[in-house]
């Protein structure tokens, strides 16, 4: 297979679109102001062509933040695409469409990934979406979009999630996720009084949450958003950790980027070696793919942030680029299979 | 009738609705949220256990720790014995070359002892020879006498034979004189041997005395000799005392490796222990992403009732 990456940084699809051929799969990350008129003209040139997009900044080897960027798959992939809707109450209402995709694509979870942009209730729709890609292990990796609106398929949906599920004809794939981050102490906490629809934070270990990361970072309440690229929590599953972004103080309580459920394990995190560690990741990759035909990512917004701020985006990406066609979406919210994460980057690699 | 045909169509209505799901959705909500608080508390006991287990660790180490503290005291110890056994040594050593000097303290001692007998035989001599003298001067004193007696007749005679012994009568007047003085010469010389046999008697005395010494300095070499054997034998008891006290640190030492490896066991059982409140944390957490999934399940049930149930009336 083949993994196509143009862009306009002008907002332009034709420049975007220049030199892509008979595409099977594509992906647009578009901006605000276009992004409808993005959808209706990218249908119109590859009608009936699979595709998915949101409202977001793109990337191979530079950052692509207010134009357009397409990602496509060729040359031997079978894809398919749609959308569930009324994600924000209930995403499971259109679950036989996935059902019906994965029996279209055929494929498991060797060869096969989803790839998702999703518009809101982010946790909800993974759960709902893995029930079905579960029953054949089928990998997911995705991200939340800007404005609360996605596409399928040449058309744009609000509250909904588009996903696309594409199938490696010519060898295997797998999903990353990587964590530049690591425990800070030995703290443990138990989260309770929390409100998983806003994603509030109320109590740890039975104490004011605002209180505790106080405490324990010697913070002000001013400081605590400016301390989250260093210290966000981490909510435990089993082995994996999940990242949680702290997005504002709420009285006594912590307003995150993600639902924080009573009885949810959250530790302290603090970033570590990033530069080392997103190294690690690529040998990993390299490991166990020594020949790669694509590479599909998606970095937190934080993380570009944080990334730009350290003066390390640049270098990033090119160390990135080094694996060989590489390209990706800058997401408001990671997904990696069933798992709604913050300040991550997960990837798909195709053999 | 009116009332009938109501009373059918609310029935029907009934059978429509989805009510019953939506009864059972919020039941399960309702056990969900009850697993969860209990889930919370399951959890915070769990890390009560593991806080309180860790606080166990921390103190176990701290007396496995001092266990081997008091292990380092015995090396300790027994490397003060080892010194020890090393000061007996040295003791020994000095003992010997003590002895050594002694022996040879003893000797030269002899050697003198010898030197004031052959000294004692010399003086024994000199004192026959000083006897010799004084007889030979009683000899001459009474030669003397003689003389005298004979000068005093040979004066009468010289006397008696008028002017022709006056010239006799003067040599013998002459040897009387030479006899008196040769008298007086030994009495003087007799003197001065009486003065030699005094010396020599003080100096005999002297030597004796000396000789008395030496010998008690001789039983003294003896009795240190002695003094030096018993040091000796005194030391080797120590030494004994000294492999002894190897012997019970020896023994000492093998009981607490027998207790550090009781707790080492101890220990290994603990970290099982510990692993095992770690996985069951772990599964506690596993559990709280399921019970987010259900959550997440459960939630769509009555939207998703309400929006059939719109739909089933719309088509109606």
């Amino acid at each position: 297979m083949k993994q196509f990456f143009g862009m306009s940084q002008r907002g332009n699809l034709d420049e975007a679109l220049r030199g892509l051929h008979a595409p099977q799969f594509i992906m647009l990350f578009s901006n605000d102001g276009q992004f409808e008129k993005h959808v209706e003209e990218l249908e119109k040139r590859f009608p009936g062509v699979p595709s998915i997009g949101c409202v977001g900044m793109s990337y191979q080897t530079q950052v692509v933040e207010k134009g357009v960027g397409i990602i496509a798959f060729s040359n031997g992939v079978r894809a398919a695409a749609n959308v569930l809707e009324q994600v924000s109450t209930m995403p499971v209402k259109h679950i036989q469409r996935l059902e019906a995709d994965m029996k279209a694509v055929g494929g498991s979870g060797e060869n096969t990934v989803c790839i998702d942009f999703c518009s809101g209730n982010d946790a909800c729709v993974l759960t709902t979406i893995n029930t079905s890609l579960g029953k054949r292990s089928i990998p997911l990796v995705g991200g939340t979009g800007d404005q609360g609106k996605v596409s399928a398929n040449g058309r744009v949906y609000q509250d909904a999630v588009a996903y696309g599920l594409v199938r490696n004809e010519n060898g295997r794939v797998k999903t990353y996720k990587e964590n530049i981050y690591h425990q800070l102490g030995n703290y443990r906490f138990i989260a309770s009084n929390t409100d998983r629809a806003n994603y509030i934070l109320g109590s740890l270990n039975g104490k004011p949450a605002k209180q505790v990361y106080k405490d324990i970072l010697h913070v002000t309440d001013e400081e605590i958003l400016t301390r989250t690229f260093q210290n966000p929590f981490g909510k435990l599953n089993g082995n994996d950790t999940c990242i949680i972004s702290i997005k504002e103080v709420h009285g006594n309580a912590l307003a995150c980027f993600r639902q924080v459920n009573d009885s949810d394990v959250l530790i302290l995190l603090e970033l570590g070696d990033y530069k080392a560690i997103t190294q690690e990741t690529i040998q990993r990759i390299c490991a166990d793919f020594p020949r790669r035909s694509a590479i599909f990512s998606v970095n937190c917004l934080f993380r570009y942030k944080l990334f730009s701020q350290h003066n390390y985006m640049q270098a990033y990406l090119q160390d990135m680029a080094a694996l060989g066609c590489h390209a990706g979406l800058v997401g408001y919210g990671e997904h990696y299979n069933n798992r709604f994460v913050n300040q991550s980057m997960t990837c798909v690699v195709f053999e | 009738m009116g009332f009938f045909f109501k009373k059918q169509e609310k029935q029907a209505q009934e059978e429509r609705s989805l009510y019953p799901m939506l009864h059972i959705a919020g039941s399960l909500k309702g056990y969900r949220q009850e697993l969860v608080q209990k889930e919370v508390a399951a959890l915070q006991e769990l890390s009560l256990v593991s806080s309180s287990f860790s606080g166990v660790m921390r103190e176990a180490d701290l007396f496995q720790n001092k266990l081997s503290d008091l292990g380092d005291s015995f090396s300790n110890i027994d490397e003060a014995a080892g010194q020890f056994g090393q000061v007996r040594g040295d003791i020994a050593e000095s003992v010997t070359g003590a002895q050594a000097q002694m022996v040879e303290l003893g000797k030269i001692s002899a050697a003198v002892q010898a030197s004031y007998e052959e000294m004692a035989g010399t003086f024994s001599q000199l004192q026959a020879a000083v006897n010799g003298i004084q007889q030979c001067m009683g000899k001459i004193v009474s030669i003397a006498d003689e003389t005298n007696i004979l000068a005093l007749n040979a004066s009468i005679e010289a006397a008696r034979v008028g002017a022709a012994g006056r010239g006799f009568s003067v040599v013998a007047a002459q040897v009387k004189e030479l006899a008196g003085e040769i008298k007086a010469l030994a009495g003087e010389v007799s003197d001065g041997v009486s003065e030699v046999e005094q010396r020599a008697n003080e100096l005999s005395g002297r030597i004796s005395s000396s000789q008395e010494t030496l010998g008690l300095g001789v039983g003294i070499v003896s009795q240190a000799d002695e003094s030096f054997q018993t040091i000796t034998s005194a030391a080797d008891g120590a030494s004994a005392v000294q492999s002894e006290i190897s012997d019970v640190i020896e023994s000492s030492q093998a009981e607490l490796q027998i207790i550090c490896r009781f707790f080492d066991r101890i220990k290994d059982l603990y970290q099982d222990v510990q692993k095992h409140i770690n996985n069951a944390s772990n599964l506690g957490t596993t559990k709280s992403a399921m019970f987010e999934d259900m959550d997440n399940m459960i939630s769509q049930i009555q939207p998703l009732v309400r929006d059939i149930e719109n739909h089933s009336s719309l088509k109606s």
